[in-house]
């Protein structure tokens, strides 16, 4: 490896499922993200190499993996600022791989949607006219919605890891979103369904999912959040049965 | 569930239940986790300061014991440590073993299990507790 | 070489692989570590607290083996326990602070500043049951 060339390392599986690493040289001058060098790679060394990206500027949440062992998205990992010419390209863990570094998300969306991620609105209204919301209430869960669903959170969970059907950090994050809108009213749907074995109480603040959540949502401050709103209505639930 | 200028409305009845049971009582169990810790801080410090300091009288031997636990508010005292640190213990490792993504089945007898074991313990040491503060030394 | 990170579940082991991990991911494994010979060493406990039971010759013989002698050797086991529930406990109440909100996003702070103060209480409590059992 000379000091002109990143040393690329990529984790490859093929159609038969057999798994091996491959090597390559990229220029230093020619990219600055890992995504860029991933697609000079396909451009210049190796058609083969699979991937999954869109929008290259951190918007569309496609291209999460496993950088020198800490999940990011390639596109906004500047390679230069990872301290070190090696650079070793995983896909993303705690997900099934269908080649290369392309991982299966079905599960992860399927959790997401689990969770009620939309306005629920109970009793007959007329729905001509918009709901009212200040800035401020707008504030009040700004930094949930700014989730990409890139999944990396789940891929540094390690409840995740050891029990497949926790629902995970951006699902739970996802479900606070929505029960601190104020033109929500279904906050008691979610909660029945996170205040169980595989919802909130699963989650022991190891913060990695903060650590590694490239918009801040906080996940782990979210499932804070929600772990007490659920305290609130389960014993309240509980009160409310013995009147 | 009807959807009408873009917003979803639910009412009760349609609501499905979710995809795989998420049952209740997590929340809580793990609330009662975190509250049974505080006090459990301040019992172990007691209890650590007793058995091993209090300087030059600390409760080790038969008779120390004994006349420790004659005093009721000490009986009581331990009583309660043993109901708490046992529900402590026991519902962390449910919480170990729940992580280890056990199937809901599993879990159901890990839950029956570990409250047969809870029950039993807190009877027996209650009972234990008892009998020895009534023991009249020679 | 790390044929872990194409399967979709980890495992239990995955919580051992602190490499590249903040401090909370190692305070997560060793609190249940820690806690599992809590748990274990709390049964033990029970079992020679029974011997009560059998009178005061017994049980203070057992005592008396374990503190000065032939199995004195148990003192080691004796400090790694003291350890581990220093441990357990500061880190249990860090969590417990994060579980009311606090410190979420100063973990690694809050977890140096509690784990220090719980090792100095540790040294001083070894330090004064040393002093009665040498005495």
């Amino acid at each position: 490896m000379s000091e002109k060339n990143y040393e690329f390392v990529v984790k490859r599986k093929d159609d038969n499922g057999k798994e091996s690493y491959s090597s390559y040289e990229v220029p230093k001058d020619k990219i600055s993200t890992v995504l860029e060098g991933l697609i000079y790679i396909k451009e210049n060394f190796d058609q083969t190499l699979s991937f999954r990206y869109s929008c290259r500027m951190e918007i569309c949440g496609s291209c999460g993996m496993e950088v020198n062992g800490k999940p990011r998205t390639a596109c906004s990992t500047i390679v230069s600022q990872l301290g070190t010419d090696r650079v070793k390209v995983d896909p993303m863990k705690h997900y099934e791989v269908i080649k290369d570094l392309v991982v299966d998300m079905d599960p992860f969306f399927t959790k997401y949607s689990e969770g009620l991620p939309y306005i629920i609105r109970e009793g007959e209204e007329d729905y001509s006219s918009e709901i009212p919301q200040t800035p401020e209430q707008f504030k009040e869960y700004e930094q949930y919605s700014m989730c990409i669903k890139c999944g990396l959170c789940m891929a540094a969970c390690p409840i995740v890891g050891s029990d497949e059907d926790y629902m995970g950090p951006a699902p739970l994050a996802a479900v606070l979103r929505y029960n601190k809108d104020n033109r929500d009213q279904g906050s008691k749907y979610r909660l029945e369904i996170v205040d169980g074995d595989e919802g909130t109480s699963r989650c022991h603040f190891v913060g990695e999912c903060t650590e590694v959540c490239p918009k801040g949502v906080d996940p782990s401050f979210a499932i804070q959040r929600l772990r007490m709103q659920g305290v609130r209505y389960e014993l309240g639930k509980f009160f409310r049965r013995r009147k | 569930m009807v959807i009408c200028g873009g917003v979803i409305k639910m009412e009760n009845k349609t609501l499905k239940k979710p995809m795989t049971s998420r049952g209740t009582l997590g929340t809580v169990s793990w609330f009662f986790q975190v509250i049974s810790g505080l006090f459990l801080v301040f019992f172990v410090g007691v209890h650590l300061y007793l058995a091993h300091i209090d300087f030059g009288h600390p409760i080790v031997f038969y008779d120390s014991v004994i006349n420790n636990l004659k005093n009721p508010w000490w009986l009581l005292f331990y009583i309660a440590f043993v109901w708490v640190v046992t529900y402590h213990g026991l519902n962390g490792l449910k919480g170990i073993l729940y992580d280890m993504g056990t199937r809901p089945k599993t879990r159901k007898y890990i839950a029956y299990i570990l409250v047969a074991v809870y029950i039993v313990t807190v009877i027996y040491g209650t009972i234990l507790a008892i009998i020895v503060s009534q023991i009249v030394i020679p | 070489m790390e044929k872990n990170t194409s399967e979709s579940k980890e495992g239990i082991l995955g919580w051992a692989k602190f490499k590249g991990k903040g401090v909370g991911y190692f305070g997560f494994t060793f609190q249940r570590v820690s806690g599992v010979v809590i748990l274990f060493y709390l049964y033990l406990h029970y079992t020679v607290l029974s011997n009560l039971l059998h009178g005061q010759a017994t049980y203070n013989s057992i005592v008396q083996s374990i503190t000065y002698g032939p199995y004195d050797l148990f003192i080691v086991f004796d400090i790694l326990l003291a350890l581990v529930i220093f441990y357990h406990g500061a880190n249990g109440i860090r969590l417990a602070l994060n579980e009311m909100g606090i410190g979420l996003k100063h973990n690694k702070a809050f977890f140096v500043i509690f784990e220090s103060i719980s090792m100095v209480l540790l040294l001083l409590f070894l330090y004064y049951a040393w002093l009665f059992v040498a005495a």
